[in-house]
């Protein structure tokens, strides 16, 4: 017996539906009258520009991520041997044929390493004798990859033949390609966020529900765990037990079996992430809960003889819908900056065979390279700004469009 | 009063001996320990690796371990740093002083810009002005710190060499490392303050930023909701100018969160620069920790963590306080 069924009977009895008895009338009563929740949410979030910037940006961001393999003309840890392709600048794309002076399709030209006769500075001198122009969707049998790890294939969106090299972002201080590490990066930096904040997710609704179902001990014990937890500044608990996890010596790591593979320090990022961060989630719904056997509407359902947990799951936690919704969204900008803040101090995902932005404006800071003669080892910066930005962008417009007073 | 403050030093127990046993039992999930390295050393003897573990008592169960240490530290002793062999209170007092010099420039700035600029966007709304504001405010909202100090770092660089092509000046603007320079120990005491200020301006400057969007915008929400509120029209209707609506009348209330908020900024003080401190390399405190964990010094780790720990309460209480303090519509009983 759904809830419309037990209404049924009252309102046939005020007259109102003598016409239609059956339930489907009462549903289409209610649209008629007003729009759903979710109607009025996506119109207020259509007009908050900003929102859909933010929104649209991060879709391409995230298809960017979903098809680095396609993208990338180089693999994740790719680089050639002799010679080292080291602090490479972002290869020139040429656009105009030099002989006859007229538009062409791009090409590049092979560089050559040289030494500067004054400065002893490594400078790169274009090979200009042969043009090697830019060919799209090139077979490399060498760095085959699956898209969404399900169809295997070799093909790259673009690349030039050897010996000439394509690096858009310039390389690193091993001669990997900046701009595939950039691709690839994406995989681990936007979806480490998304994760975290189901882990904060389950936690908070855990235990922030057991608090406040139970009370009594219960309660007491987890809301002054909540405390201590917040009571250590969250950036060296981070540290600290980043540091501590993901030694594959460590003691939870010995106990379940783990060598701490990437796949494994990956997933160790993410559950750090989000044991720091579940406090505040779970605080708000033991408040949401306690309060709820003051509000009308669960004294009404449990008059109407909805059982307690009913009402928690029907009534109570619907209610904070919008609100974990809007948290959770603004939480998971923190988790992409904190991860790759970690992985800036080599303490995030490991470094074998992933990448993540953090690590890579790591290289930056690597011995021995100052930072004027090879500036686009910060290019890995930006989109972290710019995800980090869109999030935020994307929750602001949520929280306007969920907030009745800001209607517009 | 008196009797919330107690009943909350009370409270603070619990919460601090939990926080104190979580920093212990992380600590001990250590992989090995400093001695069993020391022991691969060659000039080593096992004797002497023996006599320390039983001088620091390493050879007791974890929870003897954590009653001596926390007896130790209700006496205020950290104990001792097994890297260098000295307490561990004066191993890291250098770094939390030079951490704390360099939050409160951060924290000056941040007032100092962010008050006008919180002001300005609530009283012009929706103006050109209030729009740069809050695209700066989204700006270091998403730029992560660390990577905004290297792009200063960048500038700055590319600043001296355009200068040296230029204007025939080989001087970096800015000290982009450190805090202070070289021979800072023969300088007089005014010229040592200023190499630190100096010093000071980027990092200080980079810290300000990220905070400057949550205070701006938060500012500026409460100064629009207040002066649409009842009673400054009925301020207005009195004949009080603009510049007295706005300050005496707006303002007042819409601060009353940042007073308060002087509380949460003691923690920021010691434990707040974070990672700039690491890319400037600046002697503070989170290049020591990052230190103390990689030397396995687990009693520098602890004490960082503990002191940091104690502030951050402290902190909170000073916070409660000053809002009871400064809000006539709070009172704690």
């Amino acid at each position: 017996m759904t809830d419309r069924d037990e209404l049924d009977p009252n309102q046939s009895a005020t007259g109102q539906e003598l016409e239609h008895p059956d339930e489907h009338y009462a549903g289409e009563a209610t649209q008629r009258i007003s729009k759903s929740q979710a109607t009025i949410v996506w119109e207020q979030f259509r007009k908050h520009k900003a929102a859909l910037v933010g929104g649209a940006i991060l879709v391409v961001m995230y298809l960017c991520a979903a098809f680095a393999g396609f993208l990338a003309p180089y693999g994740i840890n790719e680089y050639r041997r002799s010679p080292v392709a080291a602090f490479r600048p972002p290869t020139t794309v040429h656009w105009i044929d030099p002989e006859t002076g007229r538009l062409t399709r791009p090409f590049v030209y092979d560089v050559r390493e040289e030494r500067d006769p004054v400065t002893r500075q490594r400078i790169y001198v274009e090979d200009t004798s042969v043009m090697y122009p830019i060919k799209f969707f090139v077979h490399r049998p060498s760095q085959p990859y699956k898209i969404l790890g399900i169809f295997k294939t070799d093909v790259k969106l673009f690349g030039v033949d050897d010996p000439a090299r394509i690096f858009l972002w310039g390389t690193n201080n091993l001669g990997k390609d900046v701009f595939s590490r950039v691709m690839f990066g994406g995989q681990v930096s936007l979806t480490i966020g998304i994760l975290a904040v189901w882990v904060t997710l389950f936690l908070g609704l855990l235990m922030g529900g057991l608090a406040g179902f139970y009370g009594g001990f219960v309660d007491d014990l987890i809301m002054r765990l909540v405390e201590v937890i917040a009571a250590i500044p969250g950036l060296f608990l981070l540290i600290v037990l980043a540091s501590l996890l993901r030694d594959p010596r460590n003691p939870i790591a010995q106990a379940i079996g783990l060598e701490m593979t990437s796949a494994q320090t990956f997933l160790m990022t993410v559950v750090v992430l989000g044991f720091v961060g579940w406090g505040g989630l779970a605080r708000v719904i033991r408040g949401l809960i306690l309060s709820a056997r003051e509000l009308d509407y669960a004294a009404a359902a449990k008059a109407l003889g909805a059982s307690e947990t009913r009402v928690l799951w029907r009534h109570l936690l619907p209610s904070t819908a919008s609100y974990v919704i809007v948290d959770l969204t603004l939480t998971i900008p923190g988790f992409i900056l904190a991860e790759t803040g970690l992985s800036f101090l080599g303490l995030g995902p490991s470094e074998v065979d992933t990448s993540s932005w953090g690590l890579l404006l790591r290289d930056a800071t690597a011995r021995g390279v100052s930072i004027q003669f090879v500036p686009w080892l910060l290019i890995p910066g930006i989109p972290i700004f710019l995800a980090v930005l869109c999030w935020n962008l994307l929750g602001d417009g949520l929280r306007d469009a969920f907030d009745p007073k800001k209607r517009r | 009063m008196l009797i919330f403050i107690v009943r909350r030093f009370i409270q603070m127990v619990p919460t601090f001996i939990g926080a104190t046993m979580l920093a212990f039992l992380v600590s001990q999930l250590v992989p090995g320990d400093f001695l069993n390295r020391k022991a691969l050393e060659p000039n080593v003897r096992p004797e002497t690796i023996e006599r320390m573990r039983s001088q620091f008592g390493l050879d007791k169960p974890i929870h003897v371990q954590y009653v001596r240490w926390m007896s130790n530290l209700v006496q205020g002793n950290l104990g001792q740093s097994f890297v260098s062999n000295q307490p561990v209170m004066a191993r890291i007092a250098r770094p939390m002083r030079n951490s704390m010099y360099l939050a409160i420039t951060a924290i000056i700035m941040l007032w100092l810009v962010s008050i006008p600029a919180g002001v300005y966007s609530a009283v012009r709304q929706y103006s050109l002005g209030d729009q740069v504001v809050s695209v700066f405010a989204y700006f270091g909202l998403a730029i992560p710190n660390f990577f905004f100090a290297q792009v200063l770092i960048l500038c700055l660089f590319l600043l001296r060499s355009f200068t040296r092509d230029n204007l025939g000046w080989n001087e970096m603007l800015l000290p982009v490392a450190g805090l202070t320079s070289s021979g800072f120990d023969r300088m007089t005491p005014w010229q040592q303050f200023k190499d630190m200020a100096v010093h000071l301006i980027l990092p200080s400057f980079v810290v300000a930023t990220s905070g400057m969007a949550g205070f701006t915008r938060v500012l500026r929400g409460q100064m629009v909701e207040y002066l649409g509120s009842d009673f400054i029209r009925t301020a207005r209707a009195k004949g009080i100018g603009q510049r007295g609506v706005t300050y005496k009348h707006a303002l007042r209330p819409a601060i009353i969160p940042f007073v308060a908020g002087i509380g949460g900024l003691l923690p920021s003080l010691v434990g707040g620069a974070g990672l700039v401190e690491v890319v400037m390399s600046y002697p503070g405190i989170t290049p020591a920790f990052l230190d103390a964990l990689n030397s396995q010094d687990i009693y520098v780790v602890l004490g960082l963590l503990v002191i940091t720990t104690i502030l951050l309460m402290v902190g909170n209480l000073i916070s409660d306080l000053l809002l009871a303090a400064v809000d006539p519509r709070i009172r704690y009983g």
